[in-house]
């Protein structure tokens, strides 16, 4: 062999690795997770790990008979379609108008709210909310749920805007469009794939997250996730049925992803190429 | 259809201003077009008539309606982009209605609209496809097609040829001109290409620095330039320039003082100039006897077939004259020339306009 093709050969190994261990770190809790919801109670904890075992179902069997668990899940589904539904209602013109006027200051704002600790936003909604009698309502919820997935879809939804040529948005005012019709009639059907991403990213992050319904809901409108640290007790946890309710949490999301894989890579790029 | 008139516009963008004070006159039905070199303003102008771009001060009428302040919806004209700017997720039979459906015309009368567009066009057979699907030359028929489906009061073209290839420019350009000679509409088209300017107007607005430079047929714009910068600029190769002077009763080249044969015109105007720039386009050479020509040499030789290019220095300027291919110059040869009586152009060494 000669040197570059030695150098070429250890490159790809190297390569090889980098990749097997990246996924093992990044898999290994979720394998864990799962195998552990099949596990009986007294072996969930025990170390080391038991790789062999007998699965049973009986953390789901105790999951659904101690908790409302679909009725949590109803709940989790209104409020991520919901605020999905909200961030794409206001993002979606957001992102355009950004786009048209290049004014990218309300995006950064948007952005910066997003990168905020959600603890910020925690207290002074907690008392807005207590204020006007909203605290554990789908309404509160989903609005605080919509700080999620508004910057998503504006920041998903920008650059596709912006890859559309400036000339088929002035080819549309000729012909005699006002700029909210250039929106539904040219713009939104060009990035129907980045807005089905976005929707879908938003869901998934909406979907998982955790800190604004554990403050914000109540025992008839908690989510999945939120209800999901009650089996975190003081003195025992109950590791078995938290980690079936935790496979059965992250389902939804990973299924999701699974489908729309191909779709997902290729509409984070949607605007970075220009057709 | 509709007249087209600019009165004092002034376009600035922050501190830079890019057209400093313009007015033009674009007569109902006419075929103007706007040629310049590249920030010239001519595209600025043709988005400022589209209502695309705003108008920092002045008047822009279409027909009577003063449009200052009209967004280009409803400004009823035409466009046609340098990049076709097509809807790329419509059919080419929608992207030729969607103006019409737009202005509520009937669905028969619009399918009769675009059908016939497509007649004209000879897109018919691509009316079901994608854009995508399209090569550039049919993409740039459908781009018009979207324009002629409409009878608007005026059509812009926006460098619709510069992306084809020379062969397909050729042939749209004749198909345009044709086409505008059918629709009887006011054409206003954008070019930096002077044989494009020169092929498809009634009248040629030659812009520099947002200035209007001459503004007048391709003929007199041709043979009667106003200043040096239209001489230059207008004609293919381009004109050549020599500093002349008048001394000791007979015209001069400034430098190496070689005499030059003046009809007696252009004589009488160098004689009370002084000294100016003298303009030959490269086809007013005519081969000379020793004796009344300016003896030059062959530095390069271009055969194009019809006529031949001669590169040769004179008076420390690079020029070029066009003569007969059948003289079959070669590089080297010493041969003599002198300007076609009538066929030369004066201007004043100091501003460039030319000396009448």
């Amino acid at each position: 062999m000669t040197d570059a093709a030695t150098t070429d050969h250890w490159i790809r190994r190297l390569n090889l690795v980098q990749l097997v261990l990246a996924g093992v770190l990044i898999m290994a809790p979720t394998v864990w997770m799962v195998l552990s919801s099949f596990k009986p109670s007294f072996e969930v904890t025990a170390y080391p790990p038991t790789l062999i075992f007998t699965p049973t179902l009986d953390n789901y069997v105790e999951l659904t008979k101690t908790t409302p668990f679909l009725s949590y899940a109803l709940n989790s589904l209104i409020v991520t379609v919901g605020s999905t539904a909200l961030g794409l209602l206001f993002g979606i013109p957001a992102a355009f108008a950004v786009s048209w006027t290049r004014i990218s200051w309300p995006a950064i704002l948007t952005l910066a709210a997003r990168m905020a600790p959600g603890t910020l936003f925690l207290l002074p909604w907690y008392v807005m909310f207590r204020q006007v009698g909203m605290i554990g309502s789908y309404t509160a919820l989903i609005l605080s749920h919509a700080v999620i997935t508004l910057p998503i879809v504006i920041w998903v939804l920008l650059p596709s805007f912006d890859g559309i040529p400036r000339s088929v948005f002035e080819a549309a005012q000729v012909d005699g469009c006002s700029v909210t019709r250039i929106l539904w009639r040219i713009a939104l059907p060009l990035v129907a794939s980045g807005v089905a991403v976005s929707a879908i990213l938003a869901f998934v992050f909406s979907w998982n997250y955790f800190l604004f319904a554990l403050v914000l809901s109540n025992g008839d409108t908690k989510t999945l996730i939120a209800a999901a640290f009650n089996f975190i007790g003081e003195g025992s946890t109950q590791w078995g049925a938290l980690m079936a309710a935790a496979t059965l949490i992250a389902l939804p999301p990973l299924v999701l992803a699974a489908l729309v894989q191909r779709w997902l890579v290729s509409g984070l790029t949607l605007g970075a190429v220009k057709g | 259809m509709a007249s087209i008139s600019i009165r004092n516009l002034v376009k600035r963008y922050g501190n830079f201003t890019v057209i400093p004070d313009l007015n033009l006159e674009i007569a109902d039905h006419e075929f103007v077009v706007f040629v310049g070199p590249s920030g010239c303003g001519k595209s600025t102008l043709l988005r400022i008539i589209a209502g695309l771009e705003p108008i920092s001060s002045g008047d822009l009428y279409i027909g009577d309606k003063r449009v200052n302040g009209v967004q280009a919806a409803q400004r009823d004209i035409a466009m046609v982009f340098q990049d076709y700017a097509l809807y790329p997720h419509m059919k080419v039979y929608d992207n030729m209605s969607f103006a019409l459906e737009l202005r509520g015309v009937p669905k028969a009368e619009i399918d009769a609209r675009v059908k016939r567009a497509a007649a004209l066009l000879h897109i018919e057979p691509y009316l079901d496809r994608k854009p995508k699907e399209l090569s550039g030359g049919q993409r740039q028929r459908v781009a018009m097609g979207r324009a002629i489906v409409r009878n608007p009061k005026a059509f812009l073209f926006d460098e619709p040829l510069s992306n084809l290839d020379a062969k397909l420019r050729g042939q749209v350009r004749a198909e345009i001109k044709a086409l505008s000679q059918e629709l009887k509409t006011t054409m206003v088209f954008v070019t930096h290409d002077q044989i494009e300017a020169m092929t498809m107007a009634d009248r040629i607005v030659v812009l520099q620095s947002g200035t209007i430079q001459q503004y007048d047929t391709p003929e007199t714009v041709y043979e009667r330039p106003a200043n040096q910068f239209v001489a230059g600029f207008i004609g293919s190769p381009a004109m050549n320039f020599f500093p002349v002077e008048w001394r000791q009763e007979r015209a001069v080249l400034s430098q190496g003082g070689t005499a030059v044969a003046l009809d007696g015109d252009a004589a009488s105007r160098l004689r009370q100039a002084g000294n100016a720039v003298l303009g030959i386009r490269p086809e007013h050479f005519a081969l000379a006897a020793d004796a009344d020509g300016i003896a030059i040499n062959v530095r390069l030789v271009e055969p194009l077939g019809s006529d031949t290019l001669i590169h040769f220095d004179l008076a420390g300027v690079s020029a070029i004259a066009r003569v007969d291919p059948s003289l079959r110059p070669k590089v080297g040869d010493r041969i003599s020339l002198r300007p076609q009586p009538g066929k030369t152009h004066l201007f004043d060494a100091a501003n460039g306009q030319v000396l009448r």
